[in-house]
C-alpha cells in the first residue's frame, strides 16, 4: 500500500515514548526523591526507604527525644516544611501526616507536587496500615511486611508472659493530661497487660484528670512521658506531688521515653516491653 | 480608747476564717467523708481518703490562708506607710516583681537544685520592683504618680515574664503565663506550703509592732518624727517585710490580684480608720477572701480549671470602680 508521506521510525518511537513517560513516572518507577515534612512520616520513611530514595526529612526527625530514627535522620538534608524549600528540593513524592494543615497540602498540589498523607494512628491496626501504605508508596513492600511481622512477634512474646491479674495504671502527664480511649498509650497499656483507669473513667482521647479523681481511682502504677526531660516548669514540678507517690505505695512514677509513641510506628513494641516489665511483683 | 469594737471585729473575722478553713476541707471534685479521713490520718492509716485530705485539700487550704493573709496585711501596711489608698502589693509592683523573680529561678532550674531559691527569687524580685516604684514616684507622691510608676514597673515585669516564658526551654512554660499573671492555688502540695512558709512568717514578724508607728504617721511625717518614729527605718522594715512575705507567697501561687487592695479598704471603717488596728484585721480578711474565692473555684464543674486570681479580680475590679466613684464624689 503506497504511503504518501512516511513518518520516520525514530520520530514514531519518540512520540510513543512521550505518551508513556508520565505513566512511567507515576506508576512503574519507584519515587526517587522522597521528602517527608512531618515527624510521623519521617520515621516511617527512614525505616522503609530503599538506599538513595530519601531527599529530605523534617527538622524534628533529628531530635533524639522525639524521634526514634534520630541518628539515621542525621544523614539527610533537613527541611522546615516551608514551600520555597520544598520546591527547591524537587521531590517526586512528599509525605505529609494527618495533622498537616489541609491548606498547605492544597498549596503543594497547586505547584504540581505529589503529596501523600499518612493518616494518624492510635492502635496496632492503624500502625500496620500506615507501614503498608508507606512501603507501597516507596515500592518496598517486603521491608514493610518484615517490619510488621517483627513488631507483631515482639508484642506476641510479651502477651505470652503476662501476669494473670491485670494491675491498674494511669498515664499522667504534666498539666494533668491523661490518655483514654483511642490513644497509642491505651493500646500499649492494653497489650502490656495493664488496665487503663483513664479509659474506665470515661476519658476519650487525651483529656484532663483531676488529682482527687486520680487518687480515688487508686492506681497501682503511674506512667508518664513528659516532653523535654531536664527542663523545668510548674507543670513538670507537679508530677512530683507527694500524694502521687503515696497512692501507688511509694512505687515511683515510671517515665517512658515519648519517642516510642508520639507517632504510631513499630517502635510501639519498645513501649509495650517496658510497660510489661513494670508490673508489680506479686507476692 | 475603745478596744471593744476591734476586739469584736477580730473575733468575728477569726470565727468566719476558721469556718471557711474547715469548710474548704469538705469541698472537692469527689465526695470524701472528711471525719473518717481525719480518723484515718490520725491513726496513720494510709487510706485514699486520708491522702486526699492531708495531701490535696489541707495544703490547698493552708496556702490560701497564708497567701490571703499575706496580701491583706501587706496591703494594709503599704497603705498606712505611703498614706495612699491605692498602695497594695498588686499595684506598686511587689507582686509582679515577685512573679518575675520566681519565673527566672523556676524555669532555669535553679529551684530544682536548691529549694529555697524559689522564694528567694520571689523576695528579691518583689523588693527590687517595690523600690523602683518608690524611687520613681518619689517620697510623698500623690496617688497619680504612684499609680503611674506602679503601672510602668508592673508592665515591665509582666512583659519580661511573658518574654522569659516564651524563651524557656520547657514546652509547658508558655501555657503557664496565666498562672503567674493571675495566680492559682490549685495543685499545691505540702512541699509548696513549706517552701512559702519561712519567708511569709518572717515578713509577718517584721510587721508586728509597726502598728503604733503607722498610727503616728497618720498625723503627718513631721509629727511622727517628733513623736520618735524613725521614718527611714520604718520604711525599710515595711518594704522588707512585704518583699519577704509577698515574694514567698507569690513564688508559689503567682500574682493574685486585688486582695491586698480591697481588704484593707473594706475593713478600714470598721477599725476606726486606725492603720495599726487594720493590720491584724486585714490579715484575717485577706485569708477569708482568698479561701472563699478558692472554694468558689472548686465549686465550678470538674474539668474547668478557673484560676483563683480570675475570681478575686472579678470581685476586685467593680470595687476599684466604686473607689473611683467615691473619690470623685468627695472632690470639691
Amino acid at each position: 500500500m503506497p504511503v504518501p508521506y512516511k513518518i520516520p521510525v525514530h520520530v514514531l518511537h519518540f512520540l510513543l515514548l512521550l505518551l508513556l513517560l508520565p505513566a512511567q513516572a507515576s506508576f512503574a518507577e519507584p519515587p526517587a526523591r522522597v521528602v517527608s515534612i512531618n515527624l510521623c512520616s519521617d520515621q516511617l520513611l527512614l525505616m522503609l526507604a530503599r538506599p538513595g530514595q530519601i531527599a529530605s526529612v523534617s527538622r524534628l526527625a533529628l531530635e533524639p527525644n522525639s524521634s526514634y530514627m534520630a541518628s539515621e535522620a542525621g544523614r539527610y538534608p533537613v527541611n522546615d516544611a516551608k514551600l520555597e524549600q520544598l520546591l527547591l528540593l524537587e521531590p517526586d513524592l512528599i509525605l505529609a501526616e494527618g495533622f498537616t494543615s489541609p491548606s498547605f497540602v492544597r498549596l503543594l498540589k497547586h505547584f504540581g507536587l505529589r503529596v501523600e498523607i499518612v493518616p494518624n494512628s492510635f492502635d496496632l491496626r492503624g500502625i500496620r496500615r500506615n507501614i503498608r501504605l508507606v512501603a507501597t508508596l516507596l515500592s518496598n513492600q517486603s521491608q514493610g511486611e518484615a517490619l510488621i511481622s517483627e513488631m507483631d512477634l515482639r508484642i506476641q512474646r510479651v502477651a505470652d508472659h503476662l501476669p494473670a491479674a491485670r494491675s491498674k495504671a494511669v498515664f499522667y502527664q504534666p498539666r494533668g493530661y491523661t490518655s483514654g480511649l483511642d490513644t497509642l498509650q491505651d493500646t500499649a497499656l492494653n497489650h502490656a497487660g495493664w488496665r487503663n483507669l483513664s479509659k474506665e473513667l470515661g476519658v476519650n482521647g487525651y483529656g484532663n484528670i483531676e488529682l482527687e479523681s486520680l487518687l480515688v481511682a487508686a492506681p497501682d502504677q503511674l506512667f508518664s512521658s513528659a516532653y523535654a526531660p531536664g527542663t523545668h516548669s510548674v507543670a513538670q514540678h507537679r508530677l512530683s506531688h507527694p500524694a502521687l507517690n503515696r497512692i501507688t505505695g511509694d512505687r515511683p512514677m515510671i517515665e517512658i521515653p515519648y519517642r516510642y509513641w508520639i507517632c504510631g510506628g513499630p517502635m510501639i513494641a519498645d513501649a509495650i516491653e517496658i510497660l510489661a516489665d513494670s508490673h508489680p511483683v506479686t507476692p | 480608747m475603745d478596744t471593744r469594737g476591734p476586739l469584736l471585729l477580730n473575733l468575728t473575722l477569726g470565727f468566719v476564717l476558721t469556718g471557711l478553713f474547715l469548710f474548704s476541707l469538705f469541698v472537692g471534685s469527689n465526695p470524701v467523708p472528711v471525719l473518717q479521713a481525719l480518723m484515718d490520718s490520725i491513726n496513720r492509716d494510709p487510706s485514699v481518703i486520708s491522702l486526699i485530705l492531708t495531701e490535696v485539700r489541707l495544703p490547698r487550704a493552708l496556702i490560701a490562708l497564708i497567701t490571703g493573709a499575706t496580701l491583706g496585711v501587706c496591703g494594709a501596711a503599704m497603705q498606712g506607710l505611703l498614706r495612699n489608698p491605692l498602695a497594695s502589693p498588686g499595684l506598686i509592683g511587689s507582686a509582679s516583681g515577685a512573679a518575675l523573680g520566681s519565673v527566672i529561678v523556676l524555669y532555669t532550674g535553679w529551684s530544682a537544685v536548691f529549694w529555697l531559691a524559689l522564694p528567694f527569687g520571689g523576695m528579691f524580685g518583689s523588693l527590687l520592683a517595690t523600690l523602683l516604684v518608690y524611687l520613681l514616684a518619689g517620697r510623698d507622691s500623690g496617688s497619680t504618680t504612684l499609680i503611674l510608676a506602679g503601672v510602668a514597673i508592673n508592665t515591665l515585669a509582666l512583659s519580661l515574664i511573658s518574654l522569659l516564658l516564651n524563651l524557656a526551654p520547657s514546652p509547658y512554660a508558655v501555657k503557664e503565663m496565666v498562672l503567674w499573671m493571675l495566680g492559682s492555688i490549685a495543685h499545691g502540695s505540702m512541699q509548696d506550703f513549706w517552701v512559702m512558709l519561712p519567708g511569709t512568717l518572717l515578713g509577718w514578724f517584721l510587721l508586728t509592732g509597726t502598728g503604733r508607728a503607722l498610727d503616728a504617721l497618720t498625723l503627718g511625717e513631721d509629727t511622727a518624727t517628733t513623736m520618735g518614729i524613725n521614718l527611714p527605718r520604718l520604711r525599710w522594715r515595711i518594704f522588707l517585710a512585704t518583699a519577704f512575705a509577698v515574694g514567698s507567697a507569690v513564688s508559689v501561687t503567682g500574682a493574685i490580684g486585688f486582695v491586698g487592695l480591697v481588704v484593707p479598704h473594706l475593713l478600714r471603717p470598721l477599725v476606726g480608720f486606725q492603720p495599726g488596728r487594720l493590720l491584724t484585721a486585714s490579715a484575717m480578711g485577706g485569708a477569708i477572701l482568698l479561701l472563699a474565692a478558692d472554694i468558689a473555684v472548686r465549686l465550678f464543674p470538674a474539668g474547668t480549671e478557673i484560676k483563683v486570681g480570675v475570681l478575686t479580680s472579678l470581685v476586685g475590679a467593680p470595687f476599684f470602680l466604686h473607689l473611683i466613684l467615691k473619690s470623685r464624689r468627695w472632690q470639691p
